[in-house]
């Protein structure tokens, strides 16, 4: 065992862990975040898609023990005051999500991608989501869900120059 | 009030069937808050792991067990030995683990129940088990040989559902369907052309993002509580109660969100299974979580198919006979394979006018892993083979093939192979057909396609398909839905057909607010089916859900508003007769202001002194298929279809003629689905099929080696569609010919989009390259062979060439 | 993880090689961890005790200049090189390559020297950066020594790195810095795949070199060829020198073609 420090979501975590265990599995066992999912465990699905020190990243294949300091965002943490983020309102909105097991990860992805680039293109979009297998939707209304996000953070950011995704 | 399911309403004065409407599980799902099976603890749970089979066949010579039995926090072993009971859909051949004898690589031949996942995995590398290898049998053609092993030996002594199927003792035939109308020899000799050959593909995996998970609690006194990621709760209630002998009292089946499903989880899966360890570990509950490894082969997929087509047609371009034999590869248990093989064989033709045909469709034992339900039931797989199929004859005898398919198009007055009637309500093929060609400019090339082929030097080719499916459902398949009325005039919809993703819940909420002329918000649809307080329903499969449990809504609707107009017809002293209604209250119709609200209707109306009358207000609606019947077993004929629904899809292709890599351009995918009911919800069904059907063509497959080890049960080499492998444009168009018996005219589209996408792609590739291909998935290496007339290699291991891209259609010519 | 380890996060380097020097083999350098703990998943790698690099500051580094060249420290992940300017000015072979591997989640945790010293053949680093001249530093308690990526990659899943050796760094000679050229990889899907077959070609000055990935036990560098070699010529010996196998990815003769394909067409590109 091992102990961790950690902020998950803006809150403080201190843990004992077992070092062979994943942040994927720490998150959903230890901290009982079961938001993010387990869809291979290998890196391939995107389903435990997390963002990680501001960089999203595929939690199966990292260790909860090097987490130690870390600053991590899953889905729990997406919504603020039970207010939906943009690009939770607009899946909704475009009916982008059926099964739901996805969807986490692809959250969690296209919110990375957005804050890295308010207005990507359709291609930049697919590049972004690319590694979130979605077996349900065949991504068409995913897709629009983010680019409809980036049309209005468009508008929003010449207003006020800035935009929660 | 009498109830109607069959009254129409103008679409003009429809308030929210056809309208774009909220989802109503979306949000619970963009905050990570649906819980799924996966995501349970249940206090004191164990977690398990399976031993599996390294071999597709062997004899199991010992299994000892001591090892894992001495490990601290294993709390329950099971071995085949032990546990004497029989699964089966509709062959009774399936033990829960093998017994004596494994029949395909991945099969369970142990399990453990621990305190930990760690400790469980440690005590399955501790088990040790001997094999005595034995020579499987891998090619369901093989199969059929006199001299083949049999997978199933005592095939003779399982019991079977009677009516509808037919093994074969002494062979490793699960199952023979037959159809028979008209006289083919006959009509075959009149034919100007006679045009045989054989089509093929591969096992392949459904791939629902939430693998098989099950928690079972073997409670004292024999009562169980099973939580699974399942479609179908009844069904998982009812096998297992014949399976222990348990009365469905004992028995309770609970289903939260699922992470997909697709017909994978439409049976019973891995539950008996953990039911057994939890009453071995002392009624502790036990949770399985399969891997994404053992979801390929511990897990059934989808079954093999080997389809051989033989036409006739007529100097005029009519299809006048067909002979079609398919060969289904059950692998090694028959599972829902018997139920595919029957559904696509009294399906075989297509949407067209076939006079006289002869089908034999048979399910065939072999040592791999089984096949099960898939989206499409063997519609995807055989689809392949008759739309190509429809290319090579149009080709053969000169006759553009989009004119060869109106031709022989359904239309109202044609007879289906089971002697069914068309009618101008059962749906319009030929609108799908020509909708789906309009939408990809078929026949010419556009500007922008002509300079994208000068840009890229890739040639572009555009092929349109035509497809059809029936719900494969029992005659008598049943559904209930419940409407509670709460204390304040909102309702919840009790039902236990599963929305495992598909939308069902949100149109029954659309129904259910249309039918009262509620507001949708104040109709919840309840998750979470429960056997033990939700009415029945047979099974979440087949695209039957929509049209039963829409008409049960309809149904329960005006059941509760009857029970509330009783009443309130006597809270207002008036005639029923006179009431009316609107949100929120029922009203006498001359006197607006005499009325009650639902409100206060909803527990039971009380009188300003107190006298109660009523009580709690529910409505209940139930539905059963109608008019359908067992089909002949000699003949095939009868009345299968609740609905048929009919679809074409459009696809635009450009391929690369030196390498056989192709790109999808676009696909235009159109359906006759009665009535939109969720616009939205149609077009994710239709574009998610599309892909799901994309991948299927482009990727998936099982692969195996001589001595059937699966060499790809994971994403590394069993690749599926990502977000770069949509096509650059999709489009979903609905058609709409009432079904004169669907809620609102509505049919089921949810494995339609599926079906058919893979010959389209086929057919577009052919059209550009020259490429013949008769086996899918279409990889580039296959395209590039075939345009090079190269050897085909299906399976790149062991070099079989099962299909034959290379072969010239066999082509007789007659003289008239 | 179902196979237990220990885990230690070194901050120094010394502290990391005598770490090393003490398990050795029982020991496995931890970087990104996309190829090792999925090996761990898949009970391949069984190590007892897990190293992590990622808190030595100076195995992050990436950097640039005119002297030395491009230096790749063991931590700097494939999007740190992807997005790194310098190696879109002077190396974009590498970025392109390495914009193909895996996708964007997993290229913000794997390493360019991890994908080296997994030596997979079909690793998407390798390649670009054979053709680039690149070397590879080795430390341990007994010292350090550089070998060129040709020699240190010898077999699948092979290389010449002892139990107690890490490597620091590779180094990208500044020699070919106006190198121009390009990469080719055969997926099975347009999404993320591995590499089924794939070619990278640089010219710098008057020579073309190419190097070809998923054609033989190791990507195999075939030698410098004048810029005006014919396209025959370079096929020809390229066909010579690999030995692809048929496999659940594909046929040997698909891969043989093509390579002679991807040759033809980054050759026309390069010439372009
Ligand atoms: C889903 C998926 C898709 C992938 N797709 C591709 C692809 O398309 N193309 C491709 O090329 N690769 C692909 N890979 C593999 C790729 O991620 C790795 O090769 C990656 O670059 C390895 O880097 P890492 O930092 O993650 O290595 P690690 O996993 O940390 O280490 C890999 C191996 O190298 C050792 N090691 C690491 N660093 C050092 C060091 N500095 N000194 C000594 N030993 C060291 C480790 O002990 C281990 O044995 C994929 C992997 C996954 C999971
Ligand atoms: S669970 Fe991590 S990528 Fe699939
Ligand atoms: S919604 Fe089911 S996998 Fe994406």
């Amino acid at each position: 065992m091992i102990r961790i420090q950690l902020t998950i979501n803006g809150q403080q975590f201190e843990r004992e862990v077992s070092e062979h265990k994943t942040l994927l599995h720490f998150l959903r066992e230890d901290v009982g975040l079961t938001g993010t999912k387990e869809g291979c465990g290998a890196g391939e699905c995107g389903a435990c898609t997390i963002i990680m020190n501001g960089r999203s990243v595929n939690s199966c294949l990292v260790l909860a023990a090097e987490a130690d300091g870390a600053v991590i965002e899953t889905i729990e943490g997406v919504a603020v005051d039970g207010e939906l983020s943009k690009l939770q309102q607009s899946f909704h909105d475009h009916h982008a999500v059926q099964c739901g097991f996805c969807t986490p990860g692809m959250i969690m992805s296209a919110t990375d991608l957005l804050r890295r680039n308010p207005h990507p293109s359709r291609e930049e979009i697919q590049h972004g989501i690319e590694g979130n297998f979605c077996r349900c939707t065949g991504y068409e209304q995913i897709i629009e869900a983010v680019a409809a996000v980036a049309a209005t953070a468009a508008v929003a950011a010449t207003k006020d120059g800035g935009d929660r995704a | 009030m009498g109830a109607t399911v069959l009254e129409t309403i103008p679409a003009s004065e429809l308030k929210h069937v056809g309208k774009k409407t909220d989802r109503i599980d979306s949000k619970v799902k963009v905050t990570g808050q649906a819980t799924y099976v996966s995501d349970m603890i249940v206090p004191g749970m164990l977690y398990a792991r399976v031993k599996t089979s390294p071999h597709a066949r062997a004899r199991i010579v010992k299994i000892d067990t001591s090892k894992a039995e001495a490990l601290t926090g294993v709390r329950a072993i099971v071995t085949g030995d032990e546990l004497d009971y029989r699964l089966g859909l509709y062959v009774v051949d399936k033990a829960i683990l093998a017994k004596g004898e494994v029949r395909h690589y991945g099969e369970a031949v142990a399990a453990v129940a621990a305190d930990t996942l760690e400790i469980a995995q440690r005590a399955i590398e501790l088990i040790d088990v001997e094999y005595e290898e034995l020579e499987p049998v891998l090619h369901p053609m093989e199969a059929l040989k006199e001299d083949a092993p049999l997978v199933h030996p005592k095939l003779g002594d399982y019991s079977y559902m009677e009516a509808a199927f037919t093994p074969k003792p002494g062979t490793n035939i699960a199952n023979h369907t037959r159809l028979r109308k008209g006289d083919t020899e006959k009509a075959f000799e009149e034919c100007e052309w006679v045009i045989e050959r054989q089509y093929t593909n591969p096992s392949v995996q459904h791939v629902p993002m939430e693998t098989h998970v099950a928690i079972v609690q073997w409670g004292h006194g024999d009562e169980i509580t099973i939580w699974s990621s399942a479609q179908s709760p009844f069904t998982v209630r009812n096998l297992f109660c014949v399976a222990f002998g348990l009365s469905h009292q004992q028995v309770r089946v609970i289903v939260p969100y699922v992470g997909g499903g697709f017909g994978g989880k439409a049976g019973i899966g891995i539950e008996p299974l953990v039911a057994v360890l939890s009453r071995k570990a002392g009624g502790r509950p036990v949770k399985l979580t399969a891997t994404r490894e053992e979801e390929f082969s511990l897990l059934p997929c989808r079954s093999q198919l080997t389809y051989n087509i033989k036409t006739g047609v007529s100097k005029d371009g009519k299809i006048q006979a067909q002979e079609l034999t398919m060969y289904w590869d059950a692998g090694a248990y028959a599972d829902y394979a018997v139920n595919v093989t029957r559904a696509s064989g009294y399906s075989a033709g297509g949407p067209y006018d076939i006079p006289n045909a002869k089908v034999d469709a048979y399910t065939i034992y072999t040592n791999k892993p089984y096949g099960t339900a898939y989206r499409g039931f063997g519609h995807v797989e055989f689809f392949w083979g008759l739309e190509r199929h429809m290319d090579l004859i149009a080709n053969a005898i000169g006759m553009e093939p989009f004119e060869f398919r109106l031709r022989n198009a359904l239309r109202p007055g044609s007879t289906t192979l089971t002697g069914e009637k068309i009618t101008a309500h059962t749906g319009n093929i030929t609108a799908c057909l020509k909708r789906a060609a309009e939408g990809i400019g078929y026949g010419t090339l556009s500007d922008a396609e002509g300079a994208r082929e000068k840009r890229t030097g890739m040639k572009v080719g555009k092929a349109v398909v035509a497809l059809h499916k029936a719900p494969a459902m029992p005659p008598f398949t049943a559904t209930t839905v419940i409407l509670k009325m709460n204390e304040d005039g909102t309702v919840v919809a009790n039902l236990s057909l599963v929305d495992y993703g598909q939308g069902t819940y949100t149109s029954i909420q659309q129904i259910v607010a249309e039918r009262l002329g509620f507001p949708a918000d104040r109709i919840k649809v309840a998750w979470d089916s429960d056997t033990d307080r939700d009415p029945y329903d047979w099974q979440t499969v087949a695209s039957k859900g929509l049209l039963l449990s829409g008409n049960a809504a309809i149904l329960a609707a005006e059941d509760l508003l009857a029970n509330a107009y009783d009443v309130a017809s006597q809270a207002l002293r008036a005639n029923k007769v006179d009431l009316a209604h609107d949100a929120d209250r029922i009203y006498v119709r001359h006197h607006p202001d005499s009325f009650v609200t639902f409100r206060q209707l909803a527990i039971g109306y009380a009188f300003p002194n107190g006298n109660a009358i009523g009580g709690p207000l529910v409505g209940v609606g139930r539905y059963i298929a109608q008019g359908l019947t067992h089909l002949n077993k000699e003949t095939g004929q009868g009345l299968p279809a609740i609905d048929w629904t009919y679809g074409a899809h459009g696809l635009t292709v450009e391929v690369d003629q030196e390498t056989g890599e192709y790109n999808v351009l676009k696909v235009v995918s159109v359906f006759d689905v009665g009535k939109v009911i969720n616009p939205d919800e149609v077009r994710g069904q239709a574009i998610g099929g599309m892909l799901q059907g994309l991948g299927t063509a482009v990727c998936e497959g099982y692969i195996y080696d001589q001595k059937g080890h699966l060499l790809n049960p994971s994403f590394t080499d069993n690749k599926i569609p990502t977000a770069l492998d949509l096509p650059l444009e999709v489009e979903a168009i609905a058609i709409e010919t009432p079904q004169i018996d669907g809620p609102y005219g509505a049919r089921g589209v949810g494995e339609h989009s599926m079906i058919g996408v893979a010959a389209a792609l086929g057919n577009a590739i052919q059209r550009a390259s020259g490429a013949e291909l008769t086996h899918m998935p279409i990889r580039y290496e296959d395209v590039w062979r075939a345009i090079q007339k190269r050897e085909p290699v299906d399976n790149w291991i062991t070099k079989s060439p099962f299909g034959s891209c290379r072969s010239a259609p066999e082509i007789q010519k007659h003289d008239c | 993880m179902l196979h237990q380890f220990s885990y230690a996060a070194p901050t120094t380097m010394d502290a990391l090689l005598s770490l090393l020097s003490e398990h050795g083999e029982r020991a496995a350098v931890f970087s990104g961890g996309t190829d090792l703990l999925v090996g761990v998943r898949a009970g391949i790698a069984r190590p007892s005790i897990v190293v992590d690099l990622k808190k030595i500051p100076e195995l992050s580094e990436l950097s640039f200049d005119e002297a030395e060249g491009l230096s790749i420290g063991a931590c700097a992940t494939v999007n740190d090189l992807v997005d790194h300017p310098a190696v879109g000015k002077h190396y974009s072979i590498l970025a392109v390559a390495g914009a193909e591997l895996a996708t964007y989640q997993l290229r913000n945790r794997a390493t360019v020297v991890g994908n080296i010293v997994t030596a997979s053949p079909c690793g998407d680093m390798s390649s670009p950066l054979l053709c680039l001249g690149a070397t590879v530093e080795l430390r341990s308690v007994r010292g350090e020594r550089t070998l060129a990526l040709r020699e240190f990659i010898t077999g699948v899943k092979k290389t010449q790195i002892a139990p107690d050796e890490v490597v620091s760094r590779i180094i990208v000679p500044v020699d070919r810095i106006d190198a121009v050229g390009g990469y080719k990889k055969l997926k099975r899907i347009k999404g993320h795949d591995l590499g089924v077959v794939a070619v990278a070609m640089i010219r710098s000055g008057q020579t073309l070199r190419t190097a070809i990935s998923s054609a033989a036990p190791t990507p195999v560098l075939l030698p410098d060829f004048p810029v005006d070699a014919s396209v025959e010529a370079i096929q020809a010996k390229a066909q010579e020198s690999i030995s692809p196998i048929d496999d659940v990815r594909c046929t040997k003769e698909y891969r043989r073609f093509m390579v002679d394909v991807f040759i033809d067409r980054l050759l026309q590109e390069i010439r372009s």
